[in-house]
């Protein structure tokens, strides 16, 4: 595998995109939004008091650190290549000599550069405005990090594997919808997991949703135990292990099916 | 009369257009079933933790939910495909074409405004009537005629202000063709979504005479649940048509500027 010419690649993908920073910045405004509305919200609803244990404090600290993880975790390239399956360009793609996933990790590493640019400022300057206070203490900062790289990985190759399926029926990107639907309703955006009713606590827990981008700050925010803590992350990697597993089969299979359409 | 005929006419060609792609009515159908889902979904969500925030309960929460799915629903049946048309992405400025538009001998502002639809946008107008049918089912006999006659007039009021705050953001692309201004200000429509009286003091001014969005739905779902006064009825018209006589203003006022892009 040619990983000298997928290193060229990243490099030339993040500089092409801070030439239209413009562009990705309204993007993570507009991704941003959302959980601003929820942290908000819950400010309002926890005020003077407790919602299950969660002070306002922790609410808000939850929302802006949620922010910029969910950015980290996001990835636009899943969007993208559903249409590049379905115009044929990936026939370019298929013709390199270095895996196509190298196309989808530079959009990737290039999105989290330009994001970030914006959005940590933004949100330091929320947290100036509304000054939360958390505690960290640096065991859960540790933990933090891998659970941050495993949501990561689940959330890249989850998505990635549902946009292939544009190998098959060519509107796929609607599973992509359903994906952000359910990571917002029972994957801690709408709430954080400790608030939603009970019928929803346990679809929340084990499906994979949740692992995407909220159990991290979970951990982050001393929302969870040390047994709850190392649960999470059981559930997060074997989550993690499976959509890489099935990433490569649908791949493999899609690839096959594949028949090209244009140059 | 003519201009009457002529939105007719518009409305055809573009049905006929969108007829001829049958799938997307039911990818329509299942997007609007997920946006259904997750905004009742949401209310059900925070007012499982709490009575009441801020004054709102679930019927007037409701309700408000109602008018924002019924202002989205007009916003993407005719408002923003048309102005996205000529200041979107690609849009008509972008590519030059903008020129053909304003040689057609009828009022720049009208074929602006009215020259696309998407009728399958109906649907999520249905959806919208049915969120409001309900909320006022909630509120059993609390509704009273005059409450009615108020919403009525600040629901009108709504529809104007969303469409001077779209004609004005749209405007400023006469300013810079290259900033997506139309996107900015759908981002910020999501902010409709929950009354103004939860966002802090400073937002709440923002939201209430810089960007009006907040005013759009807010107003409305107060005047259902009976807790409008006669003086916020009185100043949201008086508002509302110098909103419109502003934004027009601006957008002629860009129209002199634009110089063609094409060669």
């Amino acid at each position: 595998m040619n990983h000298q010419g997928g290193w060229a690649l990243i490099k030339n993908t993040w500089q092409s995109w801070l030439q239209h920073r413009g562009f990705f910045f309204l993007l993570a405004f507009g991704w941003m939004l959302p959980l601003l509305v929820y942290l908000f919200v819950w400010s309002a609803a926890a005020e003077g008091g407790t919602l299950n244990g969660l002070s306002q404090d922790t609410l808000a600290s939850y929302y802006l650190v949620l922010i910029l993880v969910n950015q980290l975790t996001y990835t636009t390239a899943n969007w993208t290549v559903g249409d590049i399956i379905r115009y044929g360009q990936i026939n370019r793609w298929l013709l390199q000599p270095m895996s196509p996933i190298y196309h989808a990790l530079s959009s990737e590493i290039a999105g989290k550069v330009v994001f970030m640019l914006f959005s940590i400022p933004i949100t330091g300057i929320l947290a100036l405005i509304i000054q939360p206070q958390f505690n960290l203490t640096w065991q859960k900062g540790l933990l933090f990090i891998p659970s941050l790289l495993l949501a990561w990985m689940l959330r890249f190759f989850w998505g990635y594997w549902l946009a292939l399926m544009a190998f098959w029926a060519t509107r796929a990107d609607s599973l992509l919808a359903l994906q952000d639907s359910l990571v917002f309703l029972i994957g801690g955006h709408l709430a954080p997991i400790k608030l939603l009713p009970d019928w929803m606590q346990l679809p929340a827990r084990i499906l994979p949703f949740r692992y995407m981008s909220a159990f991290p700050v979970e951990i982050l925010t001393s929302q969870l135990s040390y047994d709850e803590i190392f649960l999470g992350l059981v559930i997060q990697a074997g989550w993690a292990f499976l959509s890489v597993m099935i990433y490569r089969l649908v791949w493999r299979h899609g690839v096959r099916h594949y028949e090209a359409v244009g140059g | 009369m003519r201009y009457i005929k002529l939105i007719g006419a518009f409305f055809k060609v573009s049905a006929q257009a969108e007829m001829a792609y049958r799938v997307n009515f039911f990818l329509r159908l299942f997007y609007a079933f997920l946006n259904l889902l997750t905004g009742v979904l949401s209310l059900v969500v925070i007012f499982n933790q709490v009575e009441m925030i801020k004054g709102w309960d679930l019927p007037s929460a409701m309700g408000l939910l109602g008018v924002y799915l019924l202002l989205g629903a007009l916003r993407g049946l005719f408002i923003s495909p048309s102005l996205e048309s000529v200041a979107g992405m690609d849009g008509e400025i972008w590519q030059g074409t903008f020129d053909f538009t304003l040689l057609r001998p009828v009022d720049k502002l009208f074929l602006v405004s009215f020259r696309h639809w998407r009728i399958f946008a109906l649907v999520d107008l249905l959806i919208g009537l049915g969120v409001l049918g309900y909320a006022i089912h909630l509120m059993g006999a609390a509704l009273t005629l005059g409450a009615v006659i108020h919403f009525i007039i600040t629901l009108l009021c709504g529809v104007i202000l969303l469409y001077a705050a779209l004609l004005a953001f749209s405007a400023l692309v006469f300013w810079n063709s290259g900033f997506l201004f139309t996107w900015v200000i759908n981002d910020l429509f999501q902010l409709a979504r929950y009354p103004l009286g939860l966002y802090p003091g400073w937002l709440r001014l923002i939201l209430t005479w810089i960007i009006p969005v907040g005013l759009m739905t807010t107003i409305p779902a107060q005047a259902l649940a009976g807790s409008l006064s006669t003086g916020m009825l009185i100043l949201t018209v008086l508002f509302t048509i110098g909103a419109f006589l502003g934004a027009t203003w601006l957008f002629r006022q860009g129209l002199q500027k634009y110089a063609s892009a094409s060669s």
